[in-house]
């Protein structure tokens, strides 16, 4: 397939999928230093951050010292208005990714199934994340109603995208071997599909399930951020408003240790399900 | 006593070129081979030995002519063709294990029966103790004999190989023959084998065909008249040497002329 | 290839630019059918009216020059930092083992959320840039530190044979190396860049079209919000379309 969006390379972007065969994974005795590495470089920021509070490099109200935040986080995290926040949020995540991604890995199965679609959609799906898909919140709003279903549908379209794309290069890129061995045994089309197409496809369509999980995310939270009304994203926003700086930094670490810790999963899970290929 | 194995009956395959003329792959062929017997097809590259033996396998249809196996006429993919491919068509999902008996799951095996089997398969290719590795951990030789395996676990009547030993490299391929033809002489099906190699062609073979360039016709048969229980030293015999005289006088000119098509055309 | 799949791929010739261009024109009689069933949705010609008036006005054109340079200076920024560090994190292995998770994490993270963070440091119209930066700068970095490892090892070899410098090293071996992936970073740094400041423009400035369309939201006046996204939106695509296909031609 001449015409695919692949790149040889390792990426999180949306149009380069991640190929298996060239991702040479690290040792376990590196993978080991990097984690101290980046627990070390965790504990680091801390401490500066509290020297810089400490010896007044910047005014509490820049950032407030972690003094200050730290309390406020455990009084936060107790709090029944936080999980209100945090629910809606996973929510609209659970179920832009869900859908997002199951209509994607559709649709990548429709354009492998007829290229000639799929290369009419190809320009204007890789261009997509060069639009600011925030930008619609307004448009939904006026048709869908102040709701989180505006934010559900813009955060799926963002999910089920890089879903298509990875899903589509991925079968396209099957060996042909594998379908003429599918042949040759007389799988019919769904044993084709769930025995021999999809698994083969299986690390482009899991790279493709990272990306729509962490562009679910980024979509949800952005456009709460922007104009919402409840929310991990809106919340921020409120507190910025009402210059509460201190229980402002509490959400934004929130929501950066929840972002952190959700790809750091997502590698996890990534890993158990292609157990046992190449490289891994 | 000899009951039929394969019969190609006037069979000619042609391809509609695009917006080129039609391509005759292969043109007329007519041959027999009894059961349980092992035959080899030699003929320079594009010559239409693959395409002859995609259509024996059912997985193409041709333009005119048949195919019967063991007295029945093929007309698809067919559980009695067992097929082993040049590229690696190990699953690199499964495990040796699970590849050995993806074939008898898809065809409907029984699950005890394919678990049973596929050990003896297993044991048969002499890949004991990677029963539980993942295609990844296996050199490419390995990865042949486990899709050697799986084929063999379909309990196919023929078996059809398309350069099962292309992509390995020299010494592999030599000990790898010498596995097949072991295997063989135990199960005995049927074997129709596709090479480039002559040499490996008359090791393997009791009859060879000579193919020839476009349009793939069958210009040669020779009878290999060496011992069954033959090894690698055999190759310094002065009977095979004169078999391969032999079959390189004829396909020495085919080669040529495909040479010559190949590069006037690019 | 095998000749069975020659044979079976014969289809009829679609010529897929103006597929594309027709799917185009679907989309626009969808808006605009959209547009006649609910009066708050703008036809498209209203909305491309809306466009032109605006670019009469002195004060839309100061938005639009506000929004264009912070996204040029958040490109070239991000452009230079993601090529540097990129080629850091891709040559040394020491580089990688410290900061790769931290990249690959931050990556992932809705990096809108620091926007409010930014502000006290980096004033109004510096901390959109800012934003653009981080937005553009992932992708480009992480483009090139996969391309660098995902070199042949011969090149390596090669380079030495000869004895190249440094400076060879990088311009005749490196960049030519990795020019796919570093195209589709500088693809990916020119769209994300440019969503980054507008949604930074979106939360909080004094100049810039995301304000514009937030505020013509606000006051109910949707041909004007219409138009400004649609201005957005075209330029966006037409870049990336453009940097799409000269990757795609590049070998």
């Amino acid at each position: 397939m001449e015409s695919t969006v692949a790149a040889p390379v390792k990426t999180e972007s949306p149009h380069t999928p991640t190929p298996v065969p060239g991702r040479r994974r690290k040792r376990p005795s590196t993978g080991l230093l990097s984690a101290v590495c980046t627990f070390g470089l965790l504990v680091l920021g801390c401490l500066f951050w509290h020297l810089g509070s400490a010896l007044a490099w910047w005014s509490p109200a820049t950032i407030p010292p972690l003094t200050e935040v730290t309390p406020a986080l455990v009084e936060i995290l107790g709090s029944g208005e936080f999980w209100g926040d945090a629910g809606r949020t996973g929510f609209e995540i659970a179920i832009a990714f869900v859908g997002g991604g199951a209509f994607g890995l559709l649709v990548g199965i429709g354009f492998w199934k007829a290229p000639t679609i799929g290369r009419v959609f190809e320009p204007y799906l890789v261009s997509f994340y060069a639009v600011p898909l925030v930008l619609f919140y307004p448009v939904m709003i006026v048709i869908v109603g102040i709701n989180q279903w505006s934010v559900i549908i813009l955060a799926s379209i963002m999910a089920g995208i890089p879903m298509a794309l990875n899903t589509w290069v991925g079968l396209s890129g099957l060996p042909p071997v594998y379908l003429k061995l599918a042949r040759s045994l007389g799988c019919n089309p769904r044993q084709t599909m769930f025995e021999v197409a999809l698994p083969a496809a299986a690390p482009f369509i899991v790279a493709g399930l990272r990306l729509a999980v962490v562009y679910a995310l980024i979509g949800a939270v952005a456009m709460e951020f922007v104009t919402a009304s409840a929310g991990l994203g809106f919340r921020i926003r409120y507190l910025y408003e009402s210059f509460d700086t201190v229980e402002m930094f509490v959400y934004v670490l929130v929501v950066l240790a929840m972002s952190l810790a959700l790809t750091f999963l997502l590698s996890v899970a990534e890993r158990a399900l292609l157990r046992g290929r190449a490289g891994r | 006593m000899s009951q039929p194995g394969i019969q190609i009956s006037d069979l000619s395959v042609e391809f509609a070129g695009g917006d080129a003329d039609p391509v005759t792959a292969v043109s007329g062929v007519s041959q027999e081979i009894d059961a349980h017997r092992f035959v080899s097809i030699v003929g320079p590259s594009g010559c239409g030995k693959s395409t002859l033996l995609n259509v024996v396998a059912g997985l193409q249809q041709p333009t005119a002519g048949s195919i019967m196996i063991d007295g029945k006429p093929v007309t698809g993919p067919d559980r009695r063709i067992g097929l082993v491919f040049q590229e690696d068509s190990t699953l690199p999902w499964k495990t040796t294990t699970d590849n050995v008996a993806f074939g008898m799951r898809i065809l409907g095996v029984a699950k005890r029966d394919q678990q049973r089997r596929a050990q003896e398969m297993i044991d048969l290719v002499g890949l004991q103790g990677f029963e539980q590795s993942y295609p990844a951990m296996l050199s490419g030789g390995m990865r042949q004999r486990v899709a050697l395996a799986r084929t063999l676990a379909q309990q196919p009547s023929v078996l059809l190989m398309d350069e099962p030993f292309a992509a390995l490299d020299q010494q592999t391929r030599i000990l790898l023959g010498a596995e097949v033809r072991r295997i063989w002489r135990q199960t005995k099906q049927t074997v129709l084998f596709v090479t480039h190699d002559l040499s490996e062609a008359i090791l393997m073979s009791q009859q060879v065909w000579v193919m020839s360039y476009r349009p793939g016709r069958i210009i040669d048969v020779i009878d290999v008249d060496l011992p069954d229980d033959r090894d690698a030293s055999v190759v310094s015999t002065p009977a095979f040497n004169e078999l391969q005289n032999r079959i390189w006088s004829t396909l020495q000119q085919e080669a040529m002329r495909g040479f010559v098509a190949e590069s006037t055309a690019a | 290839m095998t000749a069975a799949s020659v044979h079976t791929r014969r289809r009829p010739r679609i010529n897929v630019p103006a597929g594309s261009f027709l799917l185009l024109l679907l989309v626009i009689l969808l808006w605009w059918l959209a547009a006649q069933l609910s009066f708050v949705i703008p036809t498209p010609a209203d909305t491309v009216g809306a466009l032109v008036s605006n670019f009469g006005d002195a004060d839309y054109r100061r938005h639009v020059e506000a929004t264009a340079a912070a996204v040029l200076v958040a490109f070239l920024v991000a452009g230079l930092l993601g090529v540097l560090l990129g080629l850091a994190l891709g040559l040394s292995k020491w580089v990688r083992i410290i900061f790769e998770p931290l990249v690959v994490g931050f990556n992932g993270v809705p990096k809108i959320v620091l926007y409010p963070v930014l502000l006290p440091i980096f004033s109004l119209s510096g901390s959109k840039i800012v934003m653009g930066v981080l937005f553009g700068l992932f992708p480009i970095l992480i483009n090139v530190a996969a391309g660098i490892r995902d070199m042949p090892a011969v090149y390596w070899k090669l380079a030495r044979s000869v004895n190249a410098n440094w400076w060879q090293v990088l311009t005749q071996i490196i960049v030519p190396a990795i020019r796919r992936p570093l195209l589709t970073g500088v693809r990916l740094a020119a769209s994300l860049s440019a969503v980054g400041v507008v949604l930074a423009e979106f939360f909080s400035t004094r100049f810039g079209l995301g304000r514009v369309v937030l505020r013509a939201y606000g006051n109910g006046n949707y041909p004007d919000m219409m138009a400004t996204i649609l201005l957005l939106i075209s330029v966006a695509f037409i870049v990336s379309l453009l940097l799409w296909r000269w990757e795609r031609k590049t070998r």
